[in-house]
Protein backbone atom coordinates (compact mmCIF):
# COMPACT_ATOMS: atom_id res chain seq x y z
CA UNK A 1 0.00 0.00 0.00
CA UNK A 2 2.67 2.02 0.59
CA UNK A 3 4.12 1.53 -2.42
CA UNK A 4 0.85 2.90 -3.91
CA UNK A 5 0.87 5.71 -1.81
CA UNK A 6 3.73 6.59 -2.92
CA UNK A 7 3.72 6.10 -7.20
CA UNK A 8 0.40 8.13 -6.86
CA UNK A 9 2.54 11.23 -4.76
CA UNK A 10 5.28 10.93 -7.28
CA UNK A 11 3.25 10.86 -10.04
CA UNK A 12 0.52 13.28 -9.57
CA UNK A 13 2.62 16.60 -10.55
CA UNK A 14 2.43 14.27 -13.95
CA UNK A 15 -1.14 13.45 -13.61
CA UNK A 16 -2.56 16.88 -12.33
CA UNK A 17 -2.12 18.49 -15.41
CA UNK A 18 -4.17 16.19 -17.36
CA UNK A 19 -7.13 17.34 -15.71
CA UNK A 20 -6.56 20.61 -18.07
CA UNK A 21 -6.37 18.32 -20.67
CA UNK A 22 -9.49 16.32 -19.66
CA UNK A 23 -11.40 19.81 -19.61
CA UNK A 24 -10.29 20.95 -21.99
CA UNK A 25 -11.42 18.48 -24.62
CA UNK A 26 -14.89 18.30 -22.47
CA UNK A 27 -15.26 21.70 -23.05
CA UNK A 28 -14.57 21.86 -26.54
CA UNK A 29 -17.10 18.68 -27.76
CA UNK A 30 -19.56 20.58 -24.98
CA UNK A 31 -19.22 23.74 -26.93
CA UNK A 32 -18.90 22.52 -30.28
CA UNK A 33 -22.34 19.81 -29.68
CA UNK A 34 -24.01 23.07 -28.17
CA UNK A 35 -23.69 25.04 -31.57
CA UNK A 36 -24.65 21.82 -33.85
CA UNK A 37 -26.90 20.74 -31.58
CA UNK A 38 -28.79 24.07 -31.51
CA UNK A 39 -28.84 24.26 -35.29
CA UNK A 40 -29.71 20.65 -35.46
CA UNK A 41 -33.20 20.74 -33.43
CA UNK A 42 -34.54 23.96 -34.90
CA UNK A 43 -33.73 22.13 -38.38
CA UNK A 44 -35.20 19.50 -37.15
CA UNK A 45 -38.24 20.84 -35.69
CA UNK A 46 -39.04 23.42 -38.17
CA UNK A 47 -37.70 22.61 -41.16
CA UNK A 48 -38.82 20.81 -44.40
CA UNK A 49 -39.17 17.41 -44.55
CA UNK A 50 -36.05 16.67 -46.56
CA UNK A 51 -34.18 18.53 -44.29
CA UNK A 52 -35.70 17.02 -41.32
CA UNK A 53 -34.75 13.58 -42.73
CA UNK A 54 -31.39 14.48 -43.30
CA UNK A 55 -31.20 16.00 -39.46
CA UNK A 56 -32.46 12.04 -38.99
CA UNK A 57 -29.49 10.43 -40.62
CA UNK A 58 -27.14 12.69 -38.58
CA UNK A 59 -28.15 12.03 -35.58
CA UNK A 60 -28.66 8.28 -36.19
CA UNK A 61 -25.14 8.08 -37.58
CA UNK A 62 -23.36 9.73 -34.78
CA UNK A 63 -25.77 8.42 -31.93
CA UNK A 64 -25.04 4.58 -33.58
CA UNK A 65 -21.11 4.02 -33.99
CA UNK A 66 -18.79 3.57 -31.04
CA UNK A 67 -16.57 6.53 -30.21
CA UNK A 68 -13.36 4.52 -30.16
CA UNK A 69 -14.06 3.31 -34.04
CA UNK A 70 -15.20 7.31 -35.06
CA UNK A 71 -11.76 8.48 -33.20
CA UNK A 72 -9.88 5.35 -35.35
CA UNK A 73 -11.53 6.25 -38.52
CA UNK A 74 -10.86 9.68 -38.87
CA UNK A 75 -7.77 9.99 -37.23
CA UNK A 76 -6.32 6.80 -39.14
CA UNK A 77 -8.88 6.55 -41.74
CA UNK A 78 -10.11 9.60 -43.08
CA UNK A 79 -7.33 12.28 -42.47
CA UNK A 80 -4.43 10.04 -43.05
CA UNK A 81 -5.75 9.22 -46.86
CA UNK A 82 -6.57 13.03 -47.05
CA UNK A 83 -2.79 13.43 -45.96
CA UNK A 84 -4.70 16.51 -43.36
CA UNK A 85 -2.37 16.79 -39.99
CA UNK A 86 -4.78 17.15 -36.92
CA UNK A 87 -3.17 16.27 -33.72
CA UNK A 88 -5.28 13.87 -31.76
CA UNK A 89 -6.17 16.56 -29.19
CA UNK A 90 -8.20 18.65 -32.14
CA UNK A 91 -9.24 15.32 -33.37
CA UNK A 92 -10.83 13.91 -29.95
CA UNK A 93 -12.60 17.31 -29.39
CA UNK A 94 -13.62 17.29 -32.79
CA UNK A 95 -15.33 14.01 -33.22
CA UNK A 96 -16.94 14.10 -29.57
CA UNK A 97 -18.69 16.88 -30.65
CA UNK A 98 -19.75 15.79 -33.08
CA UNK A 99 -21.67 12.85 -31.02
CA UNK A 100 -22.63 15.24 -28.26
CA UNK A 101 -24.21 17.22 -31.01
CA UNK A 102 -26.38 14.62 -32.38
CA UNK A 103 -27.57 14.04 -28.57
CA UNK A 104 -27.70 17.34 -27.85
CA UNK A 105 -29.95 17.98 -30.46
CA UNK A 106 -32.03 15.45 -29.60
CA UNK A 107 -32.48 17.11 -25.86
CA UNK A 108 -33.35 20.33 -27.02
CA UNK A 109 -35.87 18.71 -29.87
CA UNK A 110 -37.37 17.59 -26.47
CA UNK A 111 -37.18 20.77 -24.67
CA UNK A 112 -38.72 22.98 -27.88
CA UNK A 113 -41.46 20.22 -28.48
CA UNK A 114 -42.71 20.51 -24.87
CA UNK A 115 -43.13 24.22 -24.44
CA UNK A 116 -47.00 24.91 -25.34
CA UNK A 117 -47.74 25.58 -29.17
CA UNK A 118 -48.95 28.80 -27.96
CA UNK A 119 -45.84 30.19 -27.69
CA UNK A 120 -45.46 30.28 -30.85
CA UNK A 121 -48.51 30.94 -31.77
CA UNK A 122 -48.50 34.17 -29.71
CA UNK A 123 -45.34 35.32 -30.82
CA UNK A 124 -46.63 35.01 -34.84
CA UNK A 125 -49.59 36.71 -33.87
CA UNK A 126 -47.94 39.78 -32.46
CA UNK A 127 -46.21 39.97 -36.07
CA UNK A 128 -42.82 37.94 -35.20
CA UNK A 129 -40.86 36.50 -38.07
CA UNK A 130 -40.55 32.87 -37.46
CA UNK A 131 -36.67 33.12 -36.55
CA UNK A 132 -37.52 35.90 -33.85
CA UNK A 133 -40.24 33.88 -32.47
CA UNK A 134 -37.90 30.90 -32.23
CA UNK A 135 -34.92 33.12 -31.26
CA UNK A 136 -36.44 35.87 -28.90
CA UNK A 137 -39.46 33.28 -27.61
CA UNK A 138 -38.95 29.84 -28.27
CA UNK A 139 -35.02 28.84 -27.57
CA UNK A 140 -34.83 30.94 -23.84
CA UNK A 141 -37.00 28.81 -23.05
CA UNK A 142 -36.01 25.52 -24.60
CA UNK A 143 -32.35 25.99 -23.05
CA UNK A 144 -33.72 26.23 -19.60
CA UNK A 145 -35.81 23.14 -19.89
CA UNK A 146 -32.29 21.61 -21.56
CA UNK A 147 -30.32 22.27 -18.40
CA UNK A 148 -30.92 18.94 -16.51
CA UNK A 149 -30.44 17.06 -19.66
CA UNK A 150 -27.02 18.79 -20.45
CA UNK A 151 -26.13 17.66 -16.87
CA UNK A 152 -26.34 14.33 -18.18
CA UNK A 153 -24.79 14.83 -21.63
CA UNK A 154 -21.83 16.44 -19.58
CA UNK A 155 -21.12 13.37 -17.41
CA UNK A 156 -21.46 10.93 -20.43
CA UNK A 157 -18.62 13.23 -22.47
CA UNK A 158 -16.13 13.61 -19.54
CA UNK A 159 -16.10 9.56 -18.99
CA UNK A 160 -16.09 9.30 -22.98
CA UNK A 161 -13.16 11.90 -23.35
CA UNK A 162 -11.37 9.10 -20.99
CA UNK A 163 -11.31 6.72 -24.40
CA UNK A 164 -9.08 9.82 -26.86
CA UNK A 165 -6.05 8.12 -24.08
CA UNK A 166 -6.29 5.55 -27.39
CA UNK A 167 -5.35 8.46 -29.54
CA UNK A 168 -2.58 9.17 -27.59
CA UNK A 169 -4.18 12.65 -25.93
CA UNK A 170 -2.03 13.22 -22.77
CA UNK A 171 -5.62 13.53 -20.34
CA UNK A 172 -6.01 11.73 -17.14
CA UNK A 173 -6.59 8.12 -18.25
CA UNK A 174 -3.29 8.51 -20.34
CA UNK A 175 -1.32 9.67 -17.69
CA UNK A 176 -2.69 7.32 -14.71
CA UNK A 177 -1.70 4.74 -16.98
CA UNK A 178 1.56 6.06 -17.91
CA UNK A 179 2.74 6.06 -13.92
CA UNK A 180 1.01 2.84 -13.56
CA UNK A 181 3.11 0.92 -16.12
CA UNK A 182 6.28 2.75 -14.45
CA UNK A 183 5.68 1.71 -11.05
CA UNK A 184 3.68 -1.54 -11.57
CA UNK A 185 1.11 0.03 -8.92
CA UNK A 186 -1.91 -0.16 -11.20
CA UNK A 187 -4.87 -0.95 -9.04
CA UNK A 188 -3.31 2.43 -7.16
CA UNK A 189 -2.98 4.82 -10.08
CA UNK A 190 -6.66 3.72 -12.07
CA UNK A 191 -8.43 4.02 -8.08
CA UNK A 192 -6.86 7.72 -8.49
CA UNK A 193 -8.29 8.26 -11.56
CA UNK A 194 -11.63 6.77 -10.98
CA UNK A 195 -11.88 9.58 -8.30
CA UNK A 196 -10.75 12.25 -10.67
CA UNK A 197 -13.23 11.48 -12.82
CA UNK A 198 -16.09 10.95 -10.07
CA UNK A 199 -14.57 14.77 -8.72
CA UNK A 200 -14.85 16.25 -11.98
CA UNK A 201 -18.66 15.11 -12.26
CA UNK A 202 -19.52 15.37 -9.09
CA UNK A 203 -17.83 19.85 -9.20
CA UNK A 204 -19.82 20.06 -12.86
CA UNK A 205 -23.12 18.60 -12.07
CA UNK A 206 -23.05 20.76 -9.02
CA UNK A 207 -22.26 23.97 -11.61
CA UNK A 208 -25.15 22.84 -13.92
CA UNK A 209 -27.76 22.68 -10.82
CA UNK A 210 -26.70 26.31 -9.84
CA UNK A 211 -26.89 27.37 -13.22
CA UNK A 212 -30.50 25.71 -13.57
CA UNK A 213 -31.83 27.26 -10.28
CA UNK A 214 -30.22 30.40 -11.28
CA UNK A 215 -31.81 30.70 -14.35
CA UNK A 216 -35.30 29.45 -13.47
CA UNK A 217 -38.47 31.70 -14.06
CA UNK A 218 -40.19 32.92 -11.01
CA UNK A 219 -43.46 30.97 -10.02
CA UNK A 220 -42.65 28.84 -12.96
CA UNK A 221 -42.97 25.13 -11.19
CA UNK A 222 -43.50 21.93 -13.38
CA UNK B 1 -63.80 62.63 -39.02
CA UNK B 2 -62.46 60.51 -41.85
CA UNK B 3 -64.75 59.54 -43.73
CA UNK B 4 -65.62 55.89 -43.80
CA UNK B 5 -63.34 53.94 -46.57
CA UNK B 6 -65.03 50.88 -47.21
CA UNK B 7 -64.52 47.51 -44.66
CA UNK B 8 -61.09 47.93 -42.09
CA UNK B 9 -61.74 43.48 -42.99
CA UNK B 10 -62.79 41.85 -45.03
CA UNK B 11 -63.20 37.75 -45.23
CA UNK B 12 -64.28 36.04 -48.12
CA UNK B 13 -65.48 32.17 -48.86
CA UNK B 14 -62.75 31.21 -46.06
CA UNK B 15 -62.48 27.43 -46.29
CA UNK B 16 -60.41 24.87 -44.50
CA UNK B 17 -60.71 21.08 -44.06
CA UNK B 18 -58.66 18.73 -41.65
CA UNK B 19 -58.18 15.62 -43.53
CA UNK B 20 -61.74 14.68 -44.31
CA UNK B 21 -63.80 16.97 -42.38
CA UNK B 22 -64.28 20.37 -43.60
CA UNK B 23 -64.02 22.93 -40.55
CA UNK B 24 -65.26 26.16 -42.32
CA UNK B 25 -66.81 25.87 -45.29
CA UNK B 26 -66.74 29.18 -46.95
CA UNK B 27 -67.31 31.77 -44.07
CA UNK B 28 -67.29 35.44 -45.55
CA UNK B 29 -67.62 38.53 -43.20
CA UNK B 30 -66.81 42.39 -43.50
CA UNK B 31 -65.84 44.52 -40.45
CA UNK B 32 -66.30 48.38 -40.68
CA UNK B 33 -64.18 50.92 -38.99
CA UNK B 34 -65.55 50.42 -35.22
CA UNK B 35 -67.42 47.80 -35.63
CA UNK B 36 -67.82 44.77 -32.74
CA UNK B 37 -68.82 41.48 -33.98
CA UNK B 38 -69.91 38.50 -31.61
CA UNK B 39 -69.19 34.88 -32.94
CA UNK B 40 -71.16 32.28 -30.89
CA UNK B 41 -71.92 28.43 -31.18
CA UNK B 42 -71.18 25.08 -30.26
CA UNK B 43 -68.12 24.08 -29.52
CA UNK B 44 -66.74 22.67 -32.64
CA UNK B 45 -68.56 24.66 -35.02
CA UNK B 46 -65.34 26.37 -35.87
CA UNK B 47 -64.91 29.68 -34.27
CA UNK B 48 -62.13 29.08 -32.91
CA UNK B 49 -60.78 28.51 -36.19
CA UNK B 50 -62.06 30.89 -38.14
CA UNK B 51 -60.17 33.68 -35.75
CA UNK B 52 -57.32 31.66 -36.44
CA UNK B 53 -57.76 31.59 -40.03
CA UNK B 54 -58.34 35.28 -40.23
CA UNK B 55 -54.70 35.75 -38.48
CA UNK B 56 -53.42 33.20 -40.58
CA UNK B 57 -52.08 31.25 -37.85
CA UNK B 58 -53.85 28.30 -39.85
CA UNK B 59 -53.26 28.12 -43.40
CA UNK B 60 -56.80 27.73 -44.75
CA UNK B 61 -57.27 26.15 -48.13
CA UNK B 62 -59.70 28.27 -50.12
CA UNK B 63 -60.49 32.46 -49.02
CA UNK B 64 -59.28 35.38 -49.11
CA UNK B 65 -58.60 38.70 -46.93
CA UNK B 66 -58.16 42.70 -47.43
CA UNK B 67 -57.43 45.08 -44.94
CA UNK B 68 -58.65 48.48 -45.85
CA UNK B 69 -58.56 47.33 -49.54
CA UNK B 70 -55.60 45.60 -49.91
CA UNK B 71 -55.51 41.90 -50.78
CA UNK B 72 -53.47 40.11 -48.09
CA UNK B 73 -50.76 37.88 -50.29
CA UNK B 74 -50.48 34.49 -47.89
CA UNK B 75 -47.50 33.75 -49.90
CA UNK B 76 -45.66 36.60 -48.77
CA UNK B 77 -44.20 36.07 -45.28
CA UNK B 78 -43.10 39.29 -44.90
CA UNK B 79 -46.91 40.65 -45.83
CA UNK B 80 -48.17 38.74 -43.20
CA UNK B 81 -45.96 39.94 -40.47
CA UNK B 82 -47.34 43.47 -41.68
CA UNK B 83 -50.83 42.53 -41.24
CA UNK B 84 -50.54 40.50 -37.96
CA UNK B 85 -48.74 43.41 -36.28
CA UNK B 86 -52.19 45.34 -37.10
CA UNK B 87 -54.30 42.55 -35.47
CA UNK B 88 -54.24 42.12 -32.05
CA UNK B 89 -55.00 38.51 -31.21
CA UNK B 90 -56.37 37.56 -27.57
CA UNK B 91 -56.34 33.54 -27.01
CA UNK B 92 -58.41 31.43 -24.85
CA UNK B 93 -55.11 30.58 -22.92
CA UNK B 94 -53.35 33.66 -22.96
CA UNK B 95 -50.30 32.50 -24.52
CA UNK B 96 -47.90 35.13 -22.33
CA UNK B 97 -44.57 34.55 -22.99
CA UNK B 98 -43.55 32.43 -19.68
CA UNK B 99 -39.95 33.45 -19.18
CA UNK B 100 -40.44 37.85 -19.35
CA UNK B 101 -42.74 39.40 -17.05
CA UNK B 102 -45.36 40.85 -18.03
CA UNK B 103 -43.59 44.36 -19.03
CA UNK B 104 -41.34 42.90 -21.28
CA UNK B 105 -43.91 40.41 -22.68
CA UNK B 106 -45.52 43.74 -23.91
CA UNK B 107 -42.39 45.37 -24.65
CA UNK B 108 -40.53 42.74 -26.71
CA UNK B 109 -42.94 43.10 -29.34
CA UNK B 110 -41.85 46.91 -29.99
CA UNK B 111 -38.50 46.30 -29.69
CA UNK B 112 -37.74 43.10 -31.63
CA UNK B 113 -40.87 44.12 -34.08
CA UNK B 114 -41.62 47.64 -34.40
CA UNK B 115 -37.88 48.07 -33.67
CA UNK B 116 -38.45 51.05 -31.19
CA UNK B 117 -35.76 52.06 -28.72
CA UNK B 118 -35.69 50.32 -25.26
CA UNK B 119 -36.85 53.19 -23.19
CA UNK B 120 -39.49 54.34 -25.76
CA UNK B 121 -41.10 50.36 -26.11
CA UNK B 122 -40.62 50.39 -22.35
CA UNK B 123 -42.57 53.53 -21.67
CA UNK B 124 -45.26 52.29 -24.63
CA UNK B 125 -45.36 49.26 -22.22
CA UNK B 126 -46.06 50.59 -19.32
CA UNK B 127 -48.56 53.30 -20.72
CA UNK B 128 -50.51 50.05 -22.24
CA UNK B 129 -50.04 47.71 -18.82
CA UNK B 130 -51.56 50.66 -16.71
CA UNK B 131 -54.43 50.95 -19.34
CA UNK B 132 -55.41 47.32 -18.20
CA UNK B 133 -55.12 48.31 -14.85
CA UNK B 134 -52.01 46.25 -14.14
CA UNK B 135 -49.49 48.92 -13.84
CA UNK B 136 -48.82 47.45 -10.08
CA UNK B 137 -47.81 43.72 -11.61
CA UNK B 138 -45.34 45.07 -14.27
CA UNK B 139 -42.67 43.14 -12.58
CA UNK B 140 -44.48 39.87 -11.99
CA UNK B 141 -43.67 37.12 -14.59
CA UNK B 142 -46.74 35.14 -16.06
CA UNK B 143 -46.38 32.26 -13.52
CA UNK B 144 -47.16 34.70 -10.72
CA UNK B 145 -50.45 36.15 -12.36
CA UNK B 146 -54.16 35.33 -11.87
CA UNK B 147 -55.87 34.32 -15.14
CA UNK B 148 -57.48 37.39 -15.27
CA UNK B 149 -54.15 39.51 -14.63
CA UNK B 150 -52.56 37.23 -17.74
CA UNK B 151 -55.40 38.02 -19.84
CA UNK B 152 -54.98 42.05 -19.36
CA UNK B 153 -51.47 41.67 -19.73
CA UNK B 154 -52.26 39.67 -23.16
CA UNK B 155 -54.54 42.00 -23.95
CA UNK B 156 -51.58 45.20 -23.29
CA UNK B 157 -49.70 43.33 -25.88
CA UNK B 158 -51.70 43.38 -28.66
CA UNK B 159 -52.73 47.28 -27.74
CA UNK B 160 -49.17 48.25 -27.82
CA UNK B 161 -48.98 47.18 -31.34
CA UNK B 162 -51.41 49.48 -32.10
CA UNK B 163 -53.68 47.52 -33.89
CA UNK B 164 -56.68 47.93 -36.66
CA UNK B 165 -58.59 44.97 -35.79
CA UNK B 166 -58.77 42.94 -32.18
CA UNK B 167 -59.56 38.95 -32.58
CA UNK B 168 -60.91 37.89 -28.96
CA UNK B 169 -60.94 33.76 -29.03
CA UNK B 170 -63.19 33.34 -25.62
CA UNK B 171 -60.76 35.65 -23.77
CA UNK B 172 -62.83 34.81 -20.21
CA UNK B 173 -63.78 31.18 -21.02
CA UNK B 174 -60.34 30.65 -19.24
CA UNK B 175 -60.99 31.99 -16.02
CA UNK B 176 -62.65 31.46 -12.57
CA UNK B 177 -66.03 33.15 -12.82
CA UNK B 178 -64.74 35.54 -10.28
CA UNK B 179 -61.94 37.34 -12.96
CA UNK B 180 -64.51 37.26 -15.92
CA UNK B 181 -65.21 41.18 -14.72
CA UNK B 182 -62.11 42.40 -14.60
CA UNK B 183 -61.35 41.65 -18.43
CA UNK B 184 -64.75 42.26 -19.58
CA UNK B 185 -64.64 45.46 -17.90
CA UNK B 186 -61.13 45.81 -20.20
CA UNK B 187 -62.84 44.87 -23.45
CA UNK B 188 -66.01 46.92 -22.73
CA UNK B 189 -63.41 49.98 -22.51
CA UNK B 190 -62.00 48.48 -25.73
CA UNK B 191 -65.18 48.81 -27.81
CA UNK B 192 -65.87 52.23 -25.95
CA UNK B 193 -62.98 53.66 -27.59
CA UNK B 194 -63.62 52.76 -30.48
CA UNK B 195 -62.09 49.10 -31.21
CA UNK B 196 -62.94 47.13 -34.04
CA UNK B 197 -63.34 43.84 -33.11
CA UNK B 198 -64.52 39.92 -33.62
CA UNK B 199 -64.95 38.52 -30.35
CA UNK B 200 -65.82 34.88 -29.53
CA UNK B 201 -67.46 34.35 -26.81
CA UNK B 202 -70.44 31.99 -24.88
CA UNK B 203 -71.20 34.76 -23.04
CA UNK B 204 -74.29 35.70 -24.13
CA UNK B 205 -75.36 38.71 -21.83
CA UNK B 206 -71.81 40.66 -22.40
CA UNK B 207 -72.38 39.75 -26.13
CA UNK B 208 -75.34 41.48 -26.48
CA UNK B 209 -74.46 44.40 -24.69
CA UNK B 210 -71.35 45.28 -26.89
CA UNK B 211 -71.99 43.75 -30.35
CA UNK B 212 -73.93 45.45 -33.23
CA UNK B 213 -74.20 42.19 -34.63
CA UNK B 214 -74.52 38.01 -33.61
CA UNK B 215 -73.05 35.90 -35.85
CA UNK B 216 -74.02 31.79 -34.75
CA UNK B 217 -72.12 29.08 -36.04
CA UNK B 218 -72.89 25.80 -36.44
CA UNK B 219 -70.72 23.03 -38.19
CA UNK B 220 -68.47 25.75 -40.58
CA UNK B 221 -71.07 27.85 -41.84
CA UNK B 222 -72.53 30.96 -40.49
CA UNK B 223 -76.17 29.80 -39.67
CA UNK B 224 -77.32 33.47 -39.17
CA UNK B 225 -76.73 36.60 -38.29
CA UNK B 226 -77.98 39.69 -37.21
CA UNK B 227 -78.50 42.02 -34.14
CA UNK B 228 -78.07 40.78 -30.78
CA UNK B 229 -81.88 40.93 -29.82
CA UNK B 230 -83.06 39.17 -32.67
CA UNK B 231 -80.21 36.28 -32.34
CA UNK B 232 -79.82 36.20 -28.73
CA UNK B 233 -83.82 35.75 -28.28
CA UNK B 234 -85.60 35.94 -30.89
CA UNK B 235 -83.95 33.87 -34.03
CA UNK B 236 -85.50 32.55 -37.42
CA UNK B 237 -83.66 29.76 -38.04
CA UNK B 238 -84.82 26.71 -34.75
CA UNK B 239 -81.18 25.60 -34.61
CA UNK B 240 -80.01 29.09 -33.75
CA UNK B 241 -83.42 29.39 -31.60
CA UNK B 242 -82.45 25.94 -29.63
CA UNK B 243 -79.16 26.77 -28.95
CA UNK B 244 -79.37 30.44 -27.92
CA UNK B 245 -82.30 29.02 -25.84
CA UNK B 246 -80.33 26.67 -23.75
CA UNK B 247 -77.57 29.01 -23.37
CA UNK B 248 -80.12 31.83 -21.93
CA UNK B 249 -81.75 28.98 -19.70
CA UNK B 250 -78.53 28.36 -18.35
CA UNK B 251 -77.31 31.85 -17.57
CA UNK B 252 -80.81 32.60 -15.61
CA UNK B 253 -80.58 29.25 -13.83
CA UNK B 254 -77.29 30.17 -12.33
CA UNK B 255 -77.91 33.86 -12.02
Amino acid sequence: MSQGLTAIVEGLPYILPGIGVTMSVVAGALSMGLLLGLILSVLQVYGTRPIRRLVGIYVWFFRGIPLLVLLFLFYFGILASLQIELSPFTVSVIVLGLISSAYQSQILRGAILSLPEGQLKAARAIGMSDSKAIGFIILPQALRLAIPGWTNEYTIIMKDSAVTYALGVAEIMARCNHVASRTYQHFWLYILAGLIFLALTYIGTKIFHFVEEKVAIKGYAR
Amino acid sequence: MIAEAGPVLKVQNIRKRYGKHEILKGISLELNKGDIKCVVGPSGSGKSTLLHCINFLVQFDEGRIWMNGEEIDNHSKQALYVFRQKVGMIFQDFNLFDHLTALRNVQIALVRVKKMSKTAARRRALAELERVGMKDHVKKYPAELSGGQKQRVSIARALAMDPEVMLLDEPTSALDPELIGEVHSVIRDLASGGMTMILVTHEFGFAGALAKEILFMEEGVILEQGPPEKILSNAECERTREFCGKINRLHEGTG
